[in-house]
């Protein structure tokens, strides 16, 4: 008997949001009419991307092995940024974690320099991130946007407390913003709305919708990521933006990629169980919805390469 | 529009073009098109013209163009039998004039005339793009409203020196230039030791009127940067301006033509124009968001010396923009913040109580229009607390009087009802109850630290402008505790608080076109929508529809929305169009029709919050009601958790429906069905602790004793239980129609 396979309709796109250009590699991503890879049902013009994480400090509590992996790259993020990009990286996302009043309480000049060096460095599209305290992000964020003005980078986090400073550093210089909400599809759209009404264009917004590790909440973000993307294929503009995860960063904090000792023998090797985390968080999450992953471990740069492929095949 | 200002204008936009004219052919011929045109360190050209036309002026040859373009802009000078000039000539008059003025200045800059030498200072001109940028990102994320171009002379030096202070202390940039009988407030403030410069947030354009074009090049270049908006979209750069920069003329001592013809060209931005002196206002607003012009004449300002009057002049010029004020922290000598809401001040560390058993003690916030509110004016009328001994119990009148463009009456319960969660917030004060059952304690720890009375208006005025900004631009409170003036005035409050309590009961669904709805709930719940009519309350019982509709003034992108019913499907179901299709585009097309006064038929869904849990009981023809807070088991077999599960999330289930326990005593309640007359089963607590007014709504529907024959928890658990004692007491719903 033959089975016809459901077709599902959708109305609605996923922006496309471009990064780089301007005598930098390009890169759009976003432009989904289905679900993730599920091309039955519409189109996935783009290859979700490979983001890569380079700090402007050495990180002071990494897994022993991902230190191992970088090696004395960590000392100077444009040397990081090469070697990632040597690794496979689509993107640098490079991290201003300096500039956290406890860890180094850094400003806009250091930023400035940093920015500087990493742009020169390598000439794939970059990501910069604050350290998350939203005052420090706008002092560093708006030094990182006029560096780089006119060269797409994407700008984060731009959160509820800072969105209007980060928004118009992205207007006036060009740059995209990472809208980071934690993990709530309302505030998430609310917040797209926001940054829309300074004027900043749709297509030149990314979401972070806030990931959980696997094992950590992941489910909740899947499924908030779900249904962003739902809402998006239905029509919602205001939340058609691209999904970025910070897979990284989520994955190695956990203790099943941390713990060396004091756990049961059937949890295996070391290393192979953190990059696991790793590599299972980003692929999930590649499956809710993400558009960019952000990761940490050159191993599972090539290991989400490939599952790529495959899933885009 | 007045005839003196457009005649003023027109004629002084001719005497400009004309200067203009004589200037650049003079440079012409003696410089030659080549030479070179550019102000301070920008990439906007002559930005004014390069906003309004897109051209690129970078040389003298460049400018004929424009200046003929600003001629024939020019209309003529209205002759003394014309009795309407248009606004809009007017208008085109001051783009004349600001082209005029920008060639002059470009022209001023290839002769090295520019930035200005005065008094052996360097006046700084036009800003240059890097501080434009600095400045401009403070605009848009609100640290800086706008700016205030003063143009002219201050009646003194102390007068101008207060201004400048006031402007500053509001955030607000200030822009200097012109003169007025040859003395410029560049003069005065520079005679003064004020400190003048980029750092100061205070920039010298120039002595002369025409540098005035420097304040609009600025707004003009933050368009093109923060707006998203092309050279040459002079639409949306002057929208962007009337709407995002908070910007204003402020017009000292005398204006000649030229300042009026300048000021034209201001207008066109949006930024509204305020001079000290005798001039006709324009008061509608159109172009600008409010008034068009105003006239202050400084000497008939309020205020008992020059000072006050100055203050007051600036007071008066940041509302004519419609400026709104933040105060980033609560001036109070104690701690402030939600971590002391819950805080409870005990007998041994009482100072002093306002209200409480024995005394009075009330609260009560109206509308007053913007000229009869003094923003931030607190007075305490009566003994401070100094005056009382420790332990007192004291009457007190909590007076608060708010002015805003967008306040309603209607809003004021909802205002009123954040006095209880405002005051909470400072550390050792207690507030419990409202309007005329307020209760205030303050502990000693807080009087020693400082706090008085007065403190409650500092922690008002603050939090209404910071939480409800959009629609407050003035709040001013009167705290009495001067037992004779509570007790008068507390009559008028009661008046008052009745004639709300009418009014809301008059408030019916019929009476309006709009519902709001509430999706705040969407985090967990995300095909779940809630729609809040008149007639019934939020299910959660914290939204009611006005809450809704001011919590949309005040967060127009937030929870709630308003719902135009559309046309009525079912009005006896409560069936409306617009109601269905919103219900349909917000819960991810799961649900297509609602009905609000039905349980039977398409019921509205629950997030997971209702106050109750409405169920049907087949075999007694009606319906069980248990609250959140009855932990037994009911008729239907399942407690008030099991049922959650059951009806939450966003599932319409006919035959169960969450809701308000309000909701209960409306005339709406589920009508459709039969009412109240329906409920044959109720939680215990409920009934007692809504005994009254459940009375009172049973007498309403014509069945006084329905009460007594309401069966609880205390009679029945099961069905089998219940139906004996219904049949006993003859329950109505026994003989209604059959519901299923």
């Amino acid at each position: 008997m033959p089975v016809e396979i459901p077709v599902e309709k959708w109305a609605g796109k996923v922006n496309e949001v471009k990064l780089g250009g301007n005598g930098r590699k390009s890169i759009v991503i976003g432009g989904e009419t289905t679900l993730p890879f599920l091309k039955i049902d519409g189109a996935m013009p783009h290859r979700p991307a490979i983001a890569v994480e380079v700090d402007d400090v050495m990180p002071a509590d990494w897994s022993p092995h991902l230190i191992a992996a970088w090696g004395d790259a960590l000392e100077d993020p444009a040397v990081w940024a090469k070697k990632a990009a040597e690794y496979g990286a689509d993107i640098i996302a490079l991290t201003l974690d300096s500039a956290h009043p406890e860890r180094g309480n850094t400003g806009a000049a250091e930023a400035k320099k940093t920015v500087e060096k990493v742009l020169a460095a390598v000439d794939l599209p970059v990501i910069i991130i604050g350290p998350d305290v939203a005052e420090k992000d706008n002092e560093v964020l708006i030094a990182a946007s006029s560096v780089g003005r006119g060269q797409r980078l994407a700008l984060g986090n731009c959160v509820d407390k800072n969105y209007r400073s980060v928004a118009a550093a992205c207007i006036a210089d060009g740059h995209v913003a990472i809208a980071k909400t934690p993990i709530d599809i309302n505030l998430a759209k609310q917040l797209n709305i926001l940054i829309c009404d300074i004027g900043l264009a749709p297509d030149a917004i990314l979401m972070d919708p806030t990931t959980g590790g696997l094992g950590y909440g992941i489910e909740y973000t899947y499924s908030v990521m779900e249904r962003l993307r739902l809402a998006a294929l239905i029509g919602d503009k205001m939340t058609s933006m691209p999904m970025i995860c910070n897979v990284g960063e989520e994955s190695w904090r956990q203790k099943e990629a941390r713990a060396t000792s004091g756990v049961p023998a059937t949890w295996g090797d070391h290393q192979e169980r953190a990059l696991a985390w790793e590599g299972i968080t980003a692929v999930s999450l590649l499956n809710s919805g993400a558009d960019i992953v952000v990761l940490q471990h050159p191993r599972t740069i090539a290991l989400i390469k490939d599952a790529i492929s495959k899933l885009m095949a | 529009m007045s005839r003196f200002i457009a005649t003023s204008a027109i004629r002084g936009a001719h005497s400009v073009i004309a200067d203009a004219e004589a200037t650049l052919k003079d440079a012409l011929q003696k410089m030659g098109p080549e030479t070179p045109v550019a102000f301070t360190s920008t990439s906007y050209f002559l930005p004014v013209i390069f906003g309004f036309t897109g051209q690129k002026i970078t040389k003298l040859g460049d400018m004929p163009a424009a200046l003929q373009h600003a001629r024939s802009l020019l209309p003529p000078v209205p002759r003394d039998n014309l009795w309407l000039p248009y606004l809009g000539e007017t208008l085109d008059a001051g783009v004349a004039t600001l082209f005029a003025e920008e060639i002059i200045e470009g022209i001023r800059f290839a002769k090295g005339q520019q930035p200005e030498q005065y008094n052996g200072h360097k006046l700084n001109g036009p800003i240059d793009d890097v501080q434009m940028r600095s400045w401009g990102i403070q605009m848009v994320d609100g640290r800086m409203p706008g700016f205030a171009a003063i143009v002219g002379a201050a009646k003194s030096n102390e007068v101008a020196v207060e201004i400048v202070r006031q402007l500053q202390s509001r955030g607000q940039l200030v822009f200097l230039c012109s003169q007025s009988n040859g003395r410029s407030i560049i003069d005065q403030l520079r005679e003064s030791g004020v400190d003048l410069g980029y750092d100061t947030f205070t920039v010298t354009f120039g002595t002369d009127t025409y540098s005035a074009v420097y304040a609009l090049g600025y707004a003009t270049r933050a368009a093109l940067s923060f707006g998203n908006v092309a050279a040459g979209d002079i639409r949306k750069i002057l929208l962007y301006n009337k709407f995002r920069c908070f910007a204003f003329v402020l017009a000292l001592g005398q204006v000649d033509d030229i300042k009026y013809a300048t000021a034209a060209g201001a207008i066109n931005y949006g930024f509204p124009v305020i001079a000290d002196t005798v001039i006709p206002n324009i008061l509608p607003s159109g172009v600008t968001r409010y008034a068009h012009v105003v006239s202050l004449p400084f000497d008939d300002l309020p205020g008992k010396d020059d000072l006050e009057k100055a203050q007051r002049l600036v007071q008066r010029c940041v509302e004519i923009r419609g400026i709104k004020i933040k105060i980033a922290q609560v001036p109070i000598p104690v701690a402030y913040g939600p971590a002391f809401e819950g805080e409870v001040v005990r007998r041994e560390n009482l100072r002093i109580e306002y209200g409480g058993k024995g005394s009075m003690c009330f609260e009560l916030l109206t509308t007053k229009s913007l000229d009869e509110v003094e923003d931030g004016k607190i007075t305490v009328v009566g003994p401070e607390i100094d005056a009382v001994p420790d332990g007192a119990k004291v009457p007190l009148a909590i007076v608060i009087e708010v002015a805003g463009r967008k306040m309603q009456t209607d809003f004021e319960p909802v205002l009123e009802r954040q006095i209880h969660h405002f005051v909470n917030g400072a550390e050792g004060i207690q507030h419990i109850g409202q309007r005329d059952i307020a209760w205030l304690r303050f502990s000693k720890s807080a009087v020693n630290k400082g706090f008085k009375l007065k403190h409650l208006g500092d922690i008002l005025h603050a939090n209404y402008h910071n939480h409800f900004g959009a629609i407050v631009d003035k709040v001013q409170i009167t705290l009495y505790s001067d037992p004779e003036k509570v007790k008068q005035l507390m009559g008028k409050a009661r008046a008052i608080y009745s004639e709300r309590n009418i009014r809301t009961a008059g408030l019916t669904d019929e009476a309006v076109d709009t519902f709001y709805s509430c999706s705040l709930c969407q985090s967990f719940a995300p095909t779940h929508i809630c729609v809040i009519n008149p007639e019934r309350v939020g299910l959660c019982g914290a939204y009611n529809w006005l809450d809704c509709r001011a919590s949309y003034e005040i967060n127009p992108t937030g929870p709630n929305k308003p719902v135009a019913k559309g046309k009525v499907i079912d009005a006896a179901k409560g069936e409306w169009e617009g109601v269905n299709k919103f219900v349909y585009e917000n819960t991810q097309m799961k649900t297509d029709r609602f009905t609000l006064y039905s349980i039977m038929d398409q019921p509205m869904t629950t997030c997971g919050c209702c106050e109750c849990v409405m169920v049907l009981l087949p075999e007694c023809n009606g319906f069980m009601l248990v609250s959140r807070d009855d932990y037994g088991m009911t008729p239907c077999g399942m407690t008030f958790t099991t049922l959650m599960g059951t009806v939450g999330g966003g599932l319409q289930t006919p035959g169960m429906m969450g809701v308000g326990k309000y909701y209960l005593l409306s005339k709406k309640f589920i009508s459709s069905e039969g009412g109240i007359r329906r409920v044959v089963w109720l939680s215990k607590n409920l009934k007692e602790s809504m005994e009254e007014e459940l009375k009172a709504v049973c007498e309403r529907e014509g069945v006084p004793d329905l009460l007594d024959k309401i069966g609880d928890g205390s009679v029945a658990t099961t069905v089998e239980d219940l139906l004996p004692l219904l049949e006993k007491k003859g329950h109505p719903a026994l003989t209604m129609a059959p519901l299923i």
